[in-house]
C-alpha cells in the first residue's frame, strides 16, 4: 500500500518530479556517453600505439649518416632506433589552391617490425624507390583522392609526382598539426604522406644515405631524461635541433589530453547535474515530510517502525534516482557512438565502438541511487525521529511579530496587506526563503556560466588574431634565417609593406622540480604585429632583460614575477647546460602557452647571432597592384597580395610556407559553427536546468500554501490578488539571487576554467555584462513562465477541500 | 488480569514558547471486554493520556503495564511492536491517506498485523461494501470515519482507543460510530476507550474516567450502560 501511496504523491507533485528526473537524466546521459566516448578513445589510442609500434622518444636532426643510426642502439636504456627521413612539401592541385602541404615520412619497407607504423586502411604494400605514397586518411577523403591518383608536388625545388598507393593512419598524426600555433588539424591544407626511404632520397637528393629524425623505444625501465643524457651528445655533432619524449609529441599530448579531458568532464559534469537535483529532491522530500507529519504520527500509531516509514520516504527519492540513472544511462550509451564519430573528425584513430556497456549503465544507476539515498535520507530523517503523538500534532506556529522592515514607517506604508503577508512569511519561514534563494541563485549562476561559452570561442580565436597577431599573414621560415636579409628582401617586393621578424625557439624551463617544454617566442621591442596585452587588454612592453610567460605556463611553473627560471635549449651556442632568466611579467594567453622574450635579448643569450624563423608581413590594402580585384575592398586585395607573395615563394626551400591570418580567421569561424551548436545545446541545458529549479520550488511552496491561499479566496480575492502574495515573495526573492548568483557564478567558472584548461588552449574565467545579463533575463523569465503554471493552480484550488481538510 | 495499568502517569512537554503539564499524576486500570469513557474538558490532559497509554508518547515519569509488561521504560522498538500488535487508533479528523482507496487504508493496517481480520467483512460490518473504490476525499465525513474504525479493527487489537471519534459528526452519524465501537467491544471481548468533552456519551460507557488538570477527579462505573441508540447530545 505504501507504494501505492508513493507513485500516487509522485503523480499528483509530477511537475516538480519530473523537473528533477531531467536533470538526473541530464546528468547520467553525459556521464554514460563521455566515458564511452573516452573509453572508445583510450582503447584506441592504446591499441594503436601497441600494434604499430608506436615510439618512446623523438629527435630531429640536420643531418645524420643512416648507417651511424644502428650503432645507437648500443647506448644503454635504448632498446629500437629508426632512421627517418621527414620533408614538408607543397602540394599541387588542379583547382590550383595554393597553401596546401604533405608532410612526407619515410618507412622503413625492410623492417616488419618498423617504428611509428602507418595502418594501411586501402591499398596496397609500397614499393621501394618507387615514386607512389600512402596519403593520411583525413586528407585522402577531404581531396576526394583515389588509389592510382598522380599527385604532384614541389620537393628538391622541381615538380615531381607521386601515385597515390593508399591511405593509412599513424600513431604519430593522430592529430596533425603543422605548427605549433595552430589549435586543430587541417586537413584541407595539411596531411601526411607515407613513402619509402629509398624514394626519399630521390626527391631529396641532399640528403641521399642520411636522415634527419629518429624514434626510438625504450628499455623496460629505463627513463627517458637518463636516456637523453646518453643520446645528446651522440646526436649533437649532427646538428640536434629537438630531443624529447612521447609525453611531448604533439599527437600523442594532444589525444591523451583530450582522453584526460573527457574521463574529468565525466564526472565533473554529471556531479554537477545530479548535485542540483539531489538538493531540489531534499528540498522537496524535506517538505513532504513536513506536509505529511500526520500521516507519518498515524503510520506510526499503527506500528509502522521507523525502518519501514523510513524506506517508504526513501523510495520516493530512489526512484527518481533510478528511473533517472536507467533512462540517462541508455540516451547517453546512444549518444556515445555520434560523440565518438565526432571525436574522429578530429582525431585519426581506428574506429572502436564499445557499443552497449553494461558497466557504465549500472555504474551510473549506483552513482545516482548513493547520492539520492544520502539526499533523501537527509531530507526525511528529521520528521521520523518525532514521537507519533508529537508527528501527529500540528507543528508549532510560527511567532507573530512584525518583521524589522516593516517598524521602518515609509516601508510599512507602501505595502498592501499582501505585500505585508508576503514580506513576514519570508521572515519567518526562513527554510523556505532560503531553499527559494539557493534554487534561483543556482538557476542565475548556471545560466550565467554556460552563456560565457560563446564568449569563449570569440576570446579564444578571435582576441588572438584581432589583438595579439594583427598582420595580414607570416612567411614561415624552413630553418633560422638571417633576418635583416629576410626582412631586407620581403621589403623589396611591392605587395609588402611592412615586414617583422619572429624568432621561435623550443626551450625548456625549469622551477624548482617543475619543468615545462615550450615555445619561446622573440619579438622586437616595440612591435605593431605581435601584441602582447594584459588581462585588461593594454599593450605590454617587452623588458629589455627577462621572460613573459603566459598565466598558464606561469602556473604550472610555480612562478610569479620576479623567480627565477632556469632556461634550456638546444639552440645555445655556448655550450652551457642551462641559463638563468628572471620571469618580469604574467599575461593571458587564451590559445597555446608560450613564453615570450625581446627578440635582441634572445638573440644575445643564445649568441647565435640575429635570426629569424618567421616574418610577419603586412601587404598593400588597395594599391595600384591590384588588376581585376576591386580598390575598395580591402579583404580581397589583401588575399590577392597574399596569394602572390605565396607565389613568389612556392618553389623555394627556404620557405615552409606564408599563412594569411584572414583565412586562419575564416577557417576558425568554419570550425567554431561546429562547436557553435554544441555550446547552444549548453546553454538550452543551463536554461532548462534553472526553469526546473525555479519550477519544482515554486510548486513545493503552493503546495504548503494551499490552505492559506484558499482562504483568501473564500473572502473574495481573485486568483491575481491571491497569487501576488506568493509572486511578491518570488521577486524580492529573486532580485537578491541574481546578485548572489553572480559571486557563484564566478566561482564556478573558475572550477570550469581549471578543469577544461589545457595546454592548448585556455578557457578564460570572467564573465562578460552579457552572459550576467542574460542570467538575470533568463532567471527572470523562468520565474514569470513557473509562475503561470502556478497561477493556474491557484486559480483551479478546491476550495471546499482544501479548507475541509484538517492543517 | 488487567490489560493496562497506569500508576502515576505525568507528562510534560513543550509546544512553542511554552511547557505544558499535560499529566500531574494519573492512576487508572483497563479490562477486557470493556468501554470506558475518559471524560474532561479541553486541556484536561485526555488525549495525551489516551497517546501515553496507546503507546504514541512516553511519560514524563510513572509507570505503565500492558499486561505485565513494562511500557514505560520501553524503547522506541518496543513500543512499535505494542502499537502493531496490541492497539488500535481511530481519531477525531479520520486521518486516512488521501490518495489510497477506503479498501487500501484497512488493507494499510492489514499488511503489518500478525493475525488481521477480513478487510471486506469489517468494510460490510461497517457499511462501506459499495464504497470501498473511493478515495476519502470522495467519501462524507461519517463514511471516512467508519472506514478509519474499520482500519483501527483490521489489526484485531486487544485495546482499541478513540480520540473524541464523533467530534466531527453530526448526531446521528455519531451515534452509528458508537454503536459500532460498543459492537466490537461486546462481539471480539476487546477493551474500548473513548476519550470525549461529551457528557452525554459518557452514559454509554462501563466506566467513565472523570479528567480534570491532568489528573482523575474520579472513577465511576455505570451498572446499566445506555445503548448508544438512546444517546443523545
Amino acid at each position: 500500500m505504501l507504494w501505492k501511496k508513493m507513485f500516487r504523491d509522485i503523480w499528483s507533485n509530477r511537475g516538480s518530479y519530473l523537473a528533477c528526473l531531467l536533470l538526473v537524466v541530464l546528468g547520467l546521459m553525459v556521464f554514460t556517453s563521455f566515458s564511452i566516448a573516452s573509453d572508445n578513445l583510450s582503447l584506441s589510442q592504446q591499441d594503436f600505439y601497441r600494434e604499430e609500434n608506436f615510439a618512446d622518444g623523438f629527435a630531429e636532426l640536420t643531418a645524420m649518416p643512416y648507417r651511424d643510426v644502428e650503432a645507437l642502439a648500443d647506448i644503454e636504456g635504448l632498446d629500437q632506433v629508426s632512421g627517418r627521413v621527414t620533408r614538408e612539401v607543397r602540394v599541387l592541385r588542379p583547382e590550383g589552391d595554393l597553401g596546401i602541404y604533405l608532410e612526407l615520412v619515410s618507412l622503413e619497407l625492410d623492417d616488419p617490425e618498423r617504428l611509428n607504423d602507418a595502418r594501411l586502411l586501402e591499398g596496397r604494400e609500397l614499393k621501394k624507390g618507387e615514386s607512389e605514397v600512402w596519403i593520411d586518411n583525413q586528407f585522402y577523403n577531404v581531396h576526394g583522392l583515389e588509389i592510382g591518383y598522380q599527385l604532384e608536388v614541389i620537393a628538391g625545388e622541381r615538380a615531381r609526382e607521386l601515385t597515390v598507393e593508399g591511405h593509412a593512419m599513424s600513431p604519430e598524426f593522430t592529430y596533425p598539426l603543422r605548427t605549433e600555433a595552430e589549435i586543430y588539424p587541417n586537413p584541407e591544407q595539411y596531411g601526411i604522406a607515407f613513402v619509402s626511404r629509398d624514394t626519399m632520397w630521390n626527391l631529396f637528393p641532399d640528403l641521399q644515405g642520411r636522415v634527419n629524425d629518429l624514434a626510438f623505444t625504450l628499455e623496460e625501465g629505463a627513463e627517458f631524461e637518463e636516456v637523453k643524457d646518453h643520446l645528446k651528445p651522440e646526436l649533437e655533432p649532427y646538428g640536434l635541433i629537438n630531443l624529447y619524449p612521447r609525453e611531448d609529441q604533439v599527437s600523442h599530448l594532444i589525444l591523451s589530453e583530450e582522453v584526460a579531458q573527457l574521463q574529468r568532464m565525466s564526472s565533473a559534469l554529471p556531479l554537477m547535474f545530479l548535485s542540483i537535483a539531489a538538493l531540489i529532491l531534499y528540498i522537496m522530500l524535506k517538505r513532504l515530510v513536513e506536509q505529511q507529519r500526520g500521516q507519518i504520527g498515524i503510520l506510526k500509531a499503527f506500528g509502522y517502525s521507523k525502518k519501514e516509514i523510513m524506506i517508504h520516504y526513501l523510495a520516493y527519492a530512489l526512484t527518481v534516482g533510478f528511473t533517472g540513472g536507467l533512462l540517462g544511462g541508455l540516451i547517453g550509451i546512444y549518444l556515445a557512438n555520434p560523440l565518438t564519430w565526432l571525436l574522429l573528425e578530429f582525431f585519426h584513430v581506428p574506429e572502436m565502438y564499445e557499443g552497449f556497456s553494461l558497466y557504465y549503465l549500472v555504474l551510473g544507476v549506483f552513482i545516482s541511487l548513493g547520492i539520492f539515498l544520502v539526499a533523501g535520507y537527509q531530507g526525511c530523517k528529521y520528521a521520523l525521529r518525532l514521537k507519533p503523538a508529537e508527528a501527529m500534532r500540528p507543528p508549532a506556529p510560527v511567532s507573530g511579530r512584525k518583521t524589522i522592515l516593516e517598524k521602518i514607517w515609509l516601508f510599512a506604508e507602501m505595502l498592501t496587506i499582501q505585500g505585508k503577508m508576503a514580506v513576514r512569511n519570508l521572515a519567518r519561514n526562513r527554510s523556505r526563503t532560503a531553499f527559494l534563494f539557493l534554487g534561483m541563485t543556482l538557476s542565475c549562476a548556471v545560466v550565467v556560466v554556460t552563456w560565457s561559452l560563446n564568449d569563449l570561442v570569440d576570446k579564444l580565436v578571435f582576441h588572438r588574431f584581432e589583438e595579439v597577431e594583427v598582420y595580414h599573414a607570416r612567411v614561415n621560415l624552413a630553418e633560422p634565417l638571417s633576418r635583416k636579409k629576410v626582412e631586407g628582401e620581403l621589403l623589396d617586393h611591392a605587395e609588402v609593406i611592412q615586414a617583422e621578424s619572429l624568432a621561435e625557439v623550443p626551450v625548456k624551463l625549469s622551477h624548482a622540480w617543475r619543468e615545462e617544454n615550450v615555445m619561446l617566442l622573440g619579438i622586437s621591442q616595440g612591435s605593431y604585429m605581435y601584441i602582447i596585452r594584459d588581462a585588461a587588454g593594454n599593450r605590454v612592453e617587452l623588458p629589455e632583460q627577462g621572460i613573459i610567460l603566459s598565466e598558464r605556463l606561469a602556473d604550472k611553473l610555480d612562478v610569479v614575477p620576479g623567480s627565477l627560471l632556469e632556461l634550456e635549449s638546444l639552440y645555445l651556442r655556448d655550450n652551457e647546460d642551462y641559463l638563468t632568466v628572471e620571469v618580469s611579467r604574467v599575461v593571458p594567453q587564451y590559445l597555446g602557452m608560450n613564453a615570450y622574450m625581446e627578440l635582441s635579448a634572445l638573440e644575445d643569450i643564445l649568441n647565435q647571432g640575429e635570426f629569424a624563423t618567421a616574418v610577419m608581413v603586412n601587404v598593400d590594402q588597395g594599391g595600384d597592384n591590384l588588376g581585376q580585384a576591386s580598390k575598395s575592398n580591402d579583404n580581397a586585395a589583401i588575399d590577392y597580395n597574399i596569394a602572390e607573395l605565396r607565389e613568389r615563394y612556392l618553389e623555394s626551400d627556404l620557405v615552409a610556407g606564408v599563412d594569411g591570418t584572414e583565412e586562419k580567421i575564416r577557417e576558425a569561424r568554419k570550425l567554431m559553427e561546429t562547436f557553435g551548436s554544441a555550446i547552444y545545446l549548453f546553454v538550452l541545458v543551463g536554461v532548462i536546468t534553472a526553469f526546473a529549479i525555479i519550477y519544482s520550488s515554486s510548486f513545493i511552496i503552493l503546495s504548503e500554501r494551499s490552505r492559506e491561499l484558499a482562504s483568501m479566496k473564500v473572502l473574495g480575492m481573485t486568483s491575481g490578488e491571491v497569487f501576488s502574495v506568493i509572486t511578491f515573495e518570488q521577486w524580492v526573492i529573486s532580485f537578491f539571487a541574481v546578485l548572489a548568483g553572480i559571486p557563484l557564478a564566478q566561482m564556478m567558472m573558475e572550477a570550469f576554467s581549471r578543469e577544461l584548461s589545457t595546454d592548448l588552449y585556455t578557457v578564460p574565467a570572467d564573465l562578460s555584462t552579457q552572459a550576467l545579463l542574460m542570467g538575470a533575463a533568463i532567471t527572470a523569465v523562468s520565474i514569470w513562465i513557473a509562475q503561470r503554471f502556478a497561477l493556474r493552480k491557484v486559480r483551479k484550488l478546491d476550495l471546499v477541500q482544501v479548507l475541509k481538510t484538517r492543517e | 488480569m488487567a490489560l493496562i495499568v497506569a500508576h502515576n502517569i505525568k507528562k510534560h512537554y513543550r509546544m512553542g514558547e511554552v511547557t505544558v503539564h499535560a499529566l500531574r499524576g494519573v492512576d487508572f486500570t483497563l479490562y477486557d471486554g470493556e468501554l470506558v469513557v475518559v471524560l474532561g474538558h479541553s486541556g484536561s490532559g485526555k488525549s495525551t493520556l489516551v497517546n501515553i497509554v496507546g503507546g504514541m508518547d512516553q511519560a514524563s515519569a510513572g509507570e505503565l503495564y500492558f499486561q505485565e509488561t513494562p511500557l514505560h521504560n520501553a524503547g522506541e522498538a518496543g513500543l512499535t511492536v505494542y502499537r502493531r500488535n496490541e492497539v488500535g487508533f481511530i481519531f477525531q479528523f479520520y486521518n486516512l491517506m488521501p490518495n489510497l482507496t477506503a479498501y487500501e487504508n484497512v488493507h494499510l493496517s492489514v499488511q503489518i498485523a500478525a493475525n488481521p481480520l477480513d478487510i471486506d467483512t469489517l468494510l460490510d460490518q461497517v457499511g462501506l461494501s459499495d464504497r470501498k473504490e473511493h478515495f476519502p476525499s470522495q467519501l462524507s465525513g461519517g463514511e471516512q470515519q467508519r472506514v478509519a474504525i474499520a482500519r483501527a479493527l483490521a489489526k484485531n487489537p486487544r485495546l482499541l482507543l478513540c480520540d473524541e471519534p464523533t467530534g466531527s459528526l453530526d448526531l446521528p452519524t455519531g451515534k452509528q460510530i458508537l454503536k459500532l465501537l460498543r459492537d466490537f467491544c461486546s462481539q471480539y471481548n476487546k477493551a474500548v476507550v473513548v476519550i470525549t468533552h461529551n457528557t452525554n456519551i459518557s452514559y454509554m460507557a462501563d466506566r467513565v474516567i472523570y479528567l480534570k488538570d491532568g489528573l482523575v477527579e474520579g472513577i465511576k462505573e455505570n451498572t446499566e450502560p445506555l445503548p448508544p441508540e438512546k444517546v443523545s447530545w
